[in-house]
Parts: C-alpha cells; structure tokens; sequence
C-alpha cells in the first residue's frame, strides 16, 4: 500500500471509529398536561469545553414568508453568519433590541440584505418595524450540541462526543428561567440516550395582524 | 349606482397598474350585524325607530414604506348596509384614502402618528340620501408593551348631499349636509393569546340629523328640514348642531392569525341645540379578516 493511501485510509478508519463512539440524545419536552411542546431549544453543554473545540460556526438564514419569520425559532452556533433573505413581495426592515445582538436592516426585498453575525451567546428577539407583528427568535447558543423541538415536542443531538453534558432547554414563552432546566447527563455508556423534560408555558401574548373594530383605522 | 361603478372601475385600474410594485397589499374583509335601538335618533319615545342591519366592507390599502419610519398608503373601501325594515336606508358607499404614517422609532412599541383624507360616495335606496363624504383625520398611538395599546383620533368630517324636495317655504331643505369633528380615543387590552377587551370613547361637535315627528322645539332650532319618508309618510329629519359623547366596549376573539371576531356595545348620547337630546345603543357582532 502506498504511503498516500495508507493516510487516507487510516484517516477514514479512525474518522469512522469516532462516529461509531460519538453518542445521541433524544430529548422530548411536554407541558404539564402532557403536550407536545414545539419550538424548544435543547441543548448540550459540555463539561470537557475540549468536545466543542473542533466545531466551527456554519451559515444560517431566517426567511421571511407571508409577513412571518421562518423558523419561528432558530437555533445558531456562537459566531454563527445568519442571512435574512426576504421571500415576500414586500419590503421588510428587521431589527433587534436585545442584548445579546442589536442590529437593523434597513428596509429591502429579496436577497439584498448583508448577513449578521451573532457572536454573543443569548435570545435574540427579531421584529420588523413595518409589520409589527413579526417576531422570531434565534437562541445563540454556546455550544454546538443544540436541536429543537418539532411538532412532537421530540429532537435529536446527533455526533455528540461522549463525556459529561448539561443539558437545559429554551423556549419564548417558558414559565421559568432556563437555568432551572439544567440537568447533568453522560452521554457515550449507551449509543443513544433519552431524557424528556416537563415545561410550564405562559400565554404568548402577540401583536395582532388583523385590525378589529376598535382598532385604528389603517395599518 | 353609475358613480360608484365608476369609482369602483377606477379603483380596480389603479390596483391592477401598481399590481407589480414591491410594496405591501393589504386586503382586508369585515361584517358585522347590530341592533341600533334609535336608528333615527328621535328624541322621544314614540318616534324612536329600531332597527337591525347587516354590513360588510372590503378594503384594498397599499403601504409603501419609504425609510426614517415613514409610510403611504392608498387605497379604497367598498361597503353595503342592509336594513332589516327600513329598506330605505340600505345603501352602497365606496371611498379613496390617502393617509401618510410616521413611527418615532424603531419596533413594535415606537409611538407613532398619521394624517390622512379621504373622499367617498354612498348611495341609498331613497335616493335623496346620497351624499359625498369627505374627511381629514389625524390619529396618533402607542403600544406600551404586548397587552396594552392606546390611540386617539381627531377627524374632520364633511358630507354634501342635494337638498332635499321640500314643502316648507322659506326653511333650508339640505337637511343631509353635515359638517362635523371629532375625536376618539381607544385603549385595548389583551387578556390572553386570542382574547382582547377594548375600550373607545368618542366626543363630537357638529351637525346631527334627527328624524321626528314634527315639532315646533325642533323646527324652531334647526338648520334645515326636510320630509323624510324613510321613516313614514308623517316623519321630517331635521338638521341640529349638537354634541355628542359616546362610548364602545367590545371584547375580540382571534379565530386565526388572519381573523377575528367579536362583540361590541356602543351607547351614544347626543345634546342638540333646543333642548333636542337624544341616545342611541347598539350592540353588535363584528368579524374581520386580513389577507
């Protein structure tokens, strides 16, 4: 076997022998009444910060379709690039006040705007200042093990490194703060490990989209 | 109906030639059905008339924001009232607005203020009602946070309908030509993700119609009779300068993100001139819709 080969192969093999020991966690979060609760932000916090080393921030986007930000919720590694493409017809102008990334792009269609970078971990609440009752959210997250819930109220962290984790879940209208959910899990004795968590939610009063009788007259 | 088919045809050109415009179309859909107890706003209890309607109203607005917080929007509404007995009154009324926002900042929560005119044509099934209807509004608002919203509106309101065919000599017979201001305030609520409660107060100083029988008080104090068979071979509307404050509390409920619907009560007291007070209140049921 040549040299050059020989590397390559060896590299496959041990690349595969780290997956093959790399564990999962299947995390289902429910209300108090046993809803599925959709939206929520899991994630894994390594003990060992060395399991987050090799991981580089990718590129995201949060669109913008019907006058709605999609995803609602969208979860991003630290240092994260996130464009906001513009799918309406429309012009949208998102911005955000909150403290872990204030930012505004001014008023533009289509694909125009320049991406953000998010380099503060935190909530990240987005509106536009056109449409008043755009919201979305994108949880910064400190460590790449993330996932988030869908309609089951079910996500996976697939790829983990095993060793320690705290694990805690976000959601925009928890009842608790997010600290409260921690809990420490090994991750790596079993190929795939479960949890489910139980979430109080509070009403998630919005901004209406359509105008009523005791409204002002125009949008 | 020839000038609202007219306008209605002119409203469809200029929607169809902006059609591919990068700004924002809002269509929007509302009905509603209420009970006024006094739909001819008599005085006394015997001239009172009740009535129910029907109403539905169709709006195509378009918004064109153009940056530092500013936005246009253009625009029309077609509506209809039908009346339950007093066929009458049932008529068809389309409008234009024009109305130019500004936001004092940036977000959900900014204040934010208005002008804006509109021209509009109603047209009755007693034809010496139809009227031309022009208004300048000014309107401001606030949100205070997600459950807490409050606006105030002061317009302007001017209506130029022809006299009225009269028998009285010497007595002005435009009696459906009113000039009138007013000014609104409303505060909403939110009591929960659908549900919300809201509250309008409204004061207005202007012209009033109302329809009587006849009286030598009320001919004596007005500014314009005329026979107004709508309401029986015997009834005269007269034109009154009156005050009249007013208020609405209704409680919405959000079907979808793109409609609601809801339940309202008004109750309106007007002081005319001569001693001529007169109340009505109306309950209704409202639903909108918003594309």
């Amino acid at each position: 076997m040549k040299p050059k080969r020989f590397t390559a192969t060896l590299g496959l093999v041990l690349g595969c022998a780290a997956l093959a020991h790399s564990a999962e966690l299947h995390v289902t979060v429910k209300d108090h009444k046993g809803k599925n609760i959709e939206d929520a932000v899991v994630l894994a916090v390594p003990v060992d910060p060395r399991n987050a080393q090799r991981f580089r921030p990718p590129q995201d986007a949060v669109d913008q379709v019907d006058k709605q930000f999609v995803p609602y919720v969208k979860p991003v590694f630290v240092g994260s690039t996130v464009r906001f493409p513009n799918s309406d017809n429309i012009r949208h102008q998102v911005y955000s006040f909150s403290p872990a990334k204030k930012f505004e792009l001014p008023l533009y269609g289509g694909t125009n705007a320049p991406p953000v970078i998010f380099d503060k971990p935190g909530v990240v609440v987005l509106g536009c200042n056109i449409h008043d009752w755009m919201i979305g959210y994108i949880y910064v997250s400190e460590t790449p093990f993330f996932a988030k819930t869908g309609p089951l109220g079910t996500a996976s962290i697939t790829d983990i490194p095993p060793g320690d984790y705290i694990v805690r879940i976000w959601h925009p209208n928890m009842d608790r703060a997010e600290e409260t959910t921690s809990r420490q899990v090994a991750l790596g004795a079993e190929p795939v490990a479960s949890a489910e968590w139980q979430l109080g939610l509070k009403a998630g009063i919005r901004v209406r989209r359509v105008s009523g009788a005791a409204s002002p007259s125009y949008p | 109906m020839r000038p609202i088919r007219a306008s209605l045809s002119a409203l469809l050109v200029f929607c169809a030639a902006t059609h591919t415009a990068r700004s924002d179309w809002i269509l929007a859909a509302s009905a509603a059905l209420n009970h006024d107890n006094n739909v001819g706003n008599a005085e006394n209890t015997a001239s009172m008339v009740a009535d129910s309607r029907a109403e539905a109203n169709v709006s195509l607005l378009r918004q064109m924001p153009f940056g530092d917080g500013f936005s246009l929007t253009a625009g029309g509404d077609l509506s209809g009232q039908l009346y339950d007995h007093l066929s009458g009154l049932n008529n068809a009324s389309i409008d234009g607005m024009l109305a130019l926002k500004k936001k004092w900042g940036l977000g959900a929560f900014a204040p934010w203020s208005r002008v804006g005119i509109s021209v509009g044509r109603v047209e009755y099934d007693d034809r010496y009602r139809d009227a031309t209807l022009y208004s300048a509004a000014l309107e401001a608002g606030k949100r205070l946070n997600e459950r807490w919203n409050f606006w105030a509106k002061y317009a302007f309101e001017l209506r130029s309908a022809a006299p009225a065919e009269s028998d009285i000599y010497g007595v002005s017979s435009d009696v459906f030509s009113q000039r009138g201001q007013s000014f609104k305030v409303g505060v909403q609520y939110s009591l929960s993700e659908r549900m919300s409660l809201s509250f309008g107060s409204l004061w207005r100083y202007g012209d009033v119609i109302s329809t009587t029988q006849p009286g030598a008080d009320i001919f004596a104090n007005s500014k314009a009779v005329a026979p107004d068979p709508t309401f029986g071979p015997d009834a005269y509307a007269y034109r009154l300068a009156g005050t009249t404050i007013g208020g609405r509390l209704g409680l919405e409920y959000s079907l979808t993100a793109h409609s609601l619907i809801g339940f309202g009560f008004q109750r309106l007291d007007t002081h005319a001139r001569g001693g001529n007070n007169y109340g009505d209140s109306m309950p209704e049921l409202t639903w909108n819709y918003q594309f």
